[in-house]
């Protein structure tokens, strides 16, 4: 029973995102009330979906009680189960931030809802046609998103994430297409099953893996593919920033995961060492050239945006070195950073919205202004650096360890050098959000109307989580048997 | 040794951060939030020191606490080597919080609320430290410690501050970064992580002798930044700009003493004195220190500011440590673990000798100290007295660890050593007694130019006596004040307040007690009792 839930946690925001439109008729600002009900009916669903993962093992359904491999099947595992999870909380918990910082117009919530859906529907399909038919709709849900900040910044960063979105999109389409011919099946354990009897040395494997590749790294951000990333998160209202900002990429990142692990297996990254080296080396790549344009930006969202580049750099990184450790690592790290960046985003829009500061210099001084939204800028920061016990320093040590017990040590090298090369653009800001002189715009107070209490303790809530959640991390490896998802 | 499950360890740790909460919320009361820093500094210190018994005995105090992560136990272990340094960091917090009272109120700083709440992190993350049970959760606490002492060292907020406190974070990053590469290859070479005295079983066979060596190597360099060992010293005197309370617990006692102490667990625990004679790293540490001492003595002699020529001092004193640890043997082994508690008593009393100066006279430089015996006389002779020690003069705590590095540096049958020791202490007199004699026996008018100091290196005279003349320069804050001639305080004292002077007495007296009757002191026993578990030799 609880697996045709699988279904109805996606099919639920899709059709709550009719509901806003559709009642604009008859009232404005209905849209946020639809919203909250359908987001936490669905995280409750979420609930027990996942608590049936936990006692029973993995879930699966078949759409429509169409037979797999015609049909398309939805599945629950360690790998995503994780996944859903912070899509449930952030949804819910953004959605509460929204409510005073807006924007709050039916047609926002309708997005919202959208989007929603399609972030649930990347993570449970197992199907590859029907994940580049989410991703396509947790794209149009995101173009949409960030372009309700209704000014020329917003929409010239929607069309440009439009434009590099849907390439990106095309060039995953255009991989699957080719794994269909060679296998010509689209489900995606059948088709990890017919690629090892193609032959993982074959040209229109390989071909089909870069292609895949490619366009969910354009989805991830990764450098150099990164570039619509800045502008779309400087360009978009603060929850709109973050919220994609935790999700969107996170559960991109999680279909590379997906795709690498379950449909082209280990066993892939063995037999071509060349991919597998590519990939940690892209993500090294990453982590360095992601800190070194944070250090360099003067926008607290800019550099927030290529933190995000370095840190999805650590976790692609950990799926390429393939071993239990490291994956167990990404996944940490995948729920851990969209905690993280999304609490970061509200935060510095809660600066935003009090004094109207979006620059670096401009922050001076203002962690004595807003104590408790500071502190938990803060301690996510930190987190971020990866200061333990908090969530950001356990995702790095298993990704660290898999790498040095895999014997890749330049990976190790850069892996460890990631904590300095954070810890440089994190230490200006906190430096600068501390001491120094205060602007005008902070002395004065602000005008602060649309700061209340609950977004501040809402941010609070997530930073002492990424502390707690830390050493809890641990606890659920054994949960998440991900050294199934590996083998099989 | 037997393990007795008991939540002292996690009390003690627990104590200080329950205590910033209350200080947060008493940040209207300063009196209220005052008395919070102190009853738990005593409380903690009455936790720590109910367990001493214990572990005199054999008792090992264990508080497990689940997992860090997978096949890492969080569990905090209060066994010899921890108490040791346990007991001297949280006795000290008390006098030093009664000092940061009267220092702080003396000057009338501001920011005290943050002040008093890192500081009871910080302690809370040093008991971590020492009761860490292996080296994930030392590293854990490693780097709480580093966030917590940041706001401490970056409190005046002068861009000198600021900048002393950016560097200061990069190179204990850079520090934990070096002990986190160390720790994963640790685990992965020997399977575990936990500390067992004499060390690791397997970790240089299973890995081979390179993989250890690295380990080693990354280990011991990431605990040295914080132990101030050279080339990685720079961060310690550019902290000075910090408040004297500062710089006196956490660079003399806490942080740098952490990272001492975590080469200690490196040497003694996680590889053994026979696997690191295995892989031969002893040699190269030994003369890393040998020649940080040396060089650290001699830049001393050179510097007019007091508290940079501590700074020096101890980047000095700590190497005695580590060259003690390095050295191998039981004796030196003894010697270097006992210099932690002997060079704490002592340094502290010179740095709040310094922050009473500052605070009563607003003097900084030593060339502007002439005569000020007069004004001070209490302190100046706990200074007087604190130099002997570091000297290594008889009947005073540091006598008593050198004689045990000088055994150990003979028995290692390295000469080279003992001499250095030796000349080293003929430095410490000579960058000491300028001071004291300056002190007590000069005055204002009649003291002039030490070419030592005041000389250009290369020899090139241009007579830079203007800090003698009376001429204007700036000291990095607080001016030069008070400048007719010292005044003789009353005999009831009105020499500093007495928030400031019992402090200066505790320490310097426990320094004279170290000194006079080592054994009664419980240190002594704990540290014999370390080597004696680590090598199975008494000494």
């Amino acid at each position: 029973m609880t697996d045709a839930l699988l279904g109805v946690v996606i099919a639920l925001p899709v059709i709550a995102s009719v509901v806003p439109l559709v009642a604009s008729f008859w009232r404005e600002e209905i849209g946020w009330y639809v919203a909250v009900v359908a987001l936490v009916l669905n995280a409750v669903l979420i609930g027990s979906v996942v608590r049936s993962f936990v006692s029973g093992g993995i879930l699966s359904h078949e759409v429509g009680g169409v037979a797999v491999p015609y049909g398309i099947e939805l599945a629950l595992d360690g790998l995503s189960a994780p996944v859903l999870v912070v899509i449930a909380v952030v949804s819910v918990g953004t959605l509460a931030y929204t409510r005073t910082a807006g924007p709050r117009s039916n047609s926002f919530y309708s997005g919202y809802l959208l989007l929603t859906a399609g972030l649930v529907g990347v993570t449970v399909t197992a199907d590859v046609f029907n994940l580049y038919v989410f991703i396509e709709i947790t794209g149009l849900g995101a173009y949409a998103l960030i372009a309700s900040g209704g000014d020329g910044r917003s929409a010239y960063a929607a069309l440009k994430y439009l434009l590099v979105g849907t390439v990106g999109a095309s060039l995953y389409l255009i991989g699957i297409a080719y794994a269909f011919v060679a296998t010509g099946t689209l489900n995606m354990a059948d088709l990890s099953a017919r690629l090892a009897d193609v032959g993982y040395g074959d040209t229109i494997v390989l071909a089909s893996f870069a292609f895949i590749i490619a366009g969910l790294g354009v989805k991830v951000a990764l450098f150099p593919l990164h570039t619509w990333q800045p502008d779309a998160y400087s360009a978009s209202p603060y929850g709109v920033a973050g919220y994609v900002s935790a999700l969107v990429s996170t559960v991109a990142a999680y279909a590379l995961g997906r795709v690498i692990l379950t449909v082209y297996t280990p066993g892939f990254l063995t037999a071509n060492p060349v991919v597998s080296s590519g990939l940690i080396y892209f993500g090294a790549l990453s982590i360095v050239a992601g800190s070194v344009l944070a250090v360099l930006q003067t926008d607290v969202r800019r550099l927030l945006a290529y933190s995000s580049v370095s840190q999805f750099g650590l976790i692609v990184a950990g799926f390429g070195i393939g071993n239990t450790a490291s994956v167990f690592g990404s996944v940490v790290h995948l729920f851990g950073h969209a905690v993280m960046k999304g609490a970061l985003f509200l935060t510095a829009g809660i600066i935003a919205y009090r004094f109207g500061v979006t620059r670096l210099d401009e922050y001076a001084g203002v962690a004595r202004r807003v104590p408790y939204a500071g502190a938990a800028f803060a301690v996510l920061a930190l987190s971020l650096v990866g200061v333990p016990p908090a969530i950001g320093f356990v995702g790095k040590w298993y990704v660290a360890l898999g790498a040095v017990r895999a014997g890749e040590t330049a990976v190790a090298v850069v892996i460890f050098a990631s904590t300095l090369l954070t810890l440089m653009y994190v230490a200006r800001l906190l430096d600068r959000m501390y001491y120094g002189e205060a602007t005008e715009a902070v002395a004065d107070g602000g005008g602060g109307t649309r700061v209340t209490r609950g977004m501040v303790a809402l941010v609070v809530l997530a930073s002492v989580a990424v502390v707690a959640l830390g050493p809890s991390a641990s606890a659920v490896q054994e949960t998440l048997a991900l050294g199934e998802v590996l083998g099989g | 040794m037997t393990e007795v499950e008991s939540l002292r360890p996690l009390a003690a740790v627990a104590v200080s951060a329950v205590a910033i909460l209350g200080i947060l919320a008493a940040h209207r009361r300063p009196n209220l939030r005052e008395s919070v820093t102190l009853v738990s500094a005593t409380v903690m210190f009455g936790v720590v020191a109910s367990m001493v018994p214990g572990v005199l005995n054999g008792t090992v105090y264990v508080t497990r606490l689940g997992e860090v992560v997978t096949g890492v136990p969080f569990v905090l272990r209060a066994d010899a080597l921890g108490i040791l340094f346990a007991v001297l960091a949280s006795f000290l917090w008390i006098p030093t919080s009664l000092y940061s009272i009267g220092y702080m109120r003396g000057l009338d700083e501001g920011g005290q609320t943050r002040y008093f709440a890192s500081f009871a992190g910080a302690l809370s993350a040093t008991m971590g430290i020492a009761f860490a049970s292996n080296l994930v959760v030392l590293f854990v606490f490693y780097e709480l410690l580093t966030v917590s002492t940041y706001p401490l060292v970056a409190h005046d907020e002068t861009d000198e501050a600021r900048s002393a406190g950016r560097k200061y974070l990069a190179y204990t990053f850079g520090g934990g970064v070096a002990v986190l590469a160390g720790t994963v290859l640790v685990y992965v070479a020997a399977g575990t992580v936990g500390f067992s005295a004499g060390g690791i079983e397997g970790l240089t066979g299973g890995a081979g002798t390179n993989v250890a060596r690295l380990a080693f190597a990354l280990l011991a360099g990431g605990f040295a930044v914080k132990a101030a060992v050279m080339p990685l010293h720079s961060w310690l005197p550019d902290a000075m700009v910090a408040p004297t309370p500062v710089s006196g617990l956490l660079h003399a006692v806490a942080v740098v003493k952490s990272g001492a102490f975590g080469l200690a667990r490196v040497v003694l625990d996680v590889f053994g004195p026979d696997a690191i004679a295995e892989i031969g790293a002893g040699l190269p540490l030994a003369g890393l220190a040998v020649f940080t001492f040396i060089t650290a003595s001699v830049i001393a002699l050179r510097k007019d500011n007091l508290k940079r020529r501590l700074a020096y001092s101890t980047i000095a004193q700590l190497s005695y440590i580590v060259m003690g640890l390095a050295l191998l043997k039981p004796a030196a082994l003894v010697g270097g673990l006992l210099h932690v508690p002997a060079h704490a008593f002592m340094k502290l009393t010179l740095f709040f000798c310094a922050g009473a100066i500052h605070v009563e006279t607003h003097t900084d430089r030593i060339s502007r100290m002439a005569g000020i015996g007069r004004r001070m006389p209490v302190t100046m002779t706990a200074f007087g007295v604190a130099s002997l020690g570091m000297a290594g003069i008889p009947l005073l705590a540091g006598f008593v660890s050198k004689w045990y590095l000088l055994a150990g540096s003979f028995s290692a049958g390295n000469v080279v050593f003992a001499f250095a020791l030796l000349l080293s202490g003929v430095l410490n007199i000579a960058y000491f007694w300028p001071v004291v004699y300056g002190a007590f026996f000069e005055t204002r008018e009649g003291s002039d130019e030490k070419p030592v100091i005041d000389a250009n290196i290369g020899g090139y005279w241009s007579g830079v006596a203007d800090h003698y003349a009376g001429g204007a320069f700036t000291d990095g804050g607080h001016g030069d004040e008070d400048d007719g001639g010292w005044k003789k305080p009353g005999w009831r004292g009105g020499e500093a307040s007495p928030f400031v002077l019992v402090p200066i007495l505790v320490a310097v007296g426990g320094a004279v007690v170290i000194g006079v009757a080592p054994a009664t002191v419980y240190f002594f026993r704990i540290v014999r009792l370390v080597v004696e578990n680590v090598t199975g030799v008494a000494v």
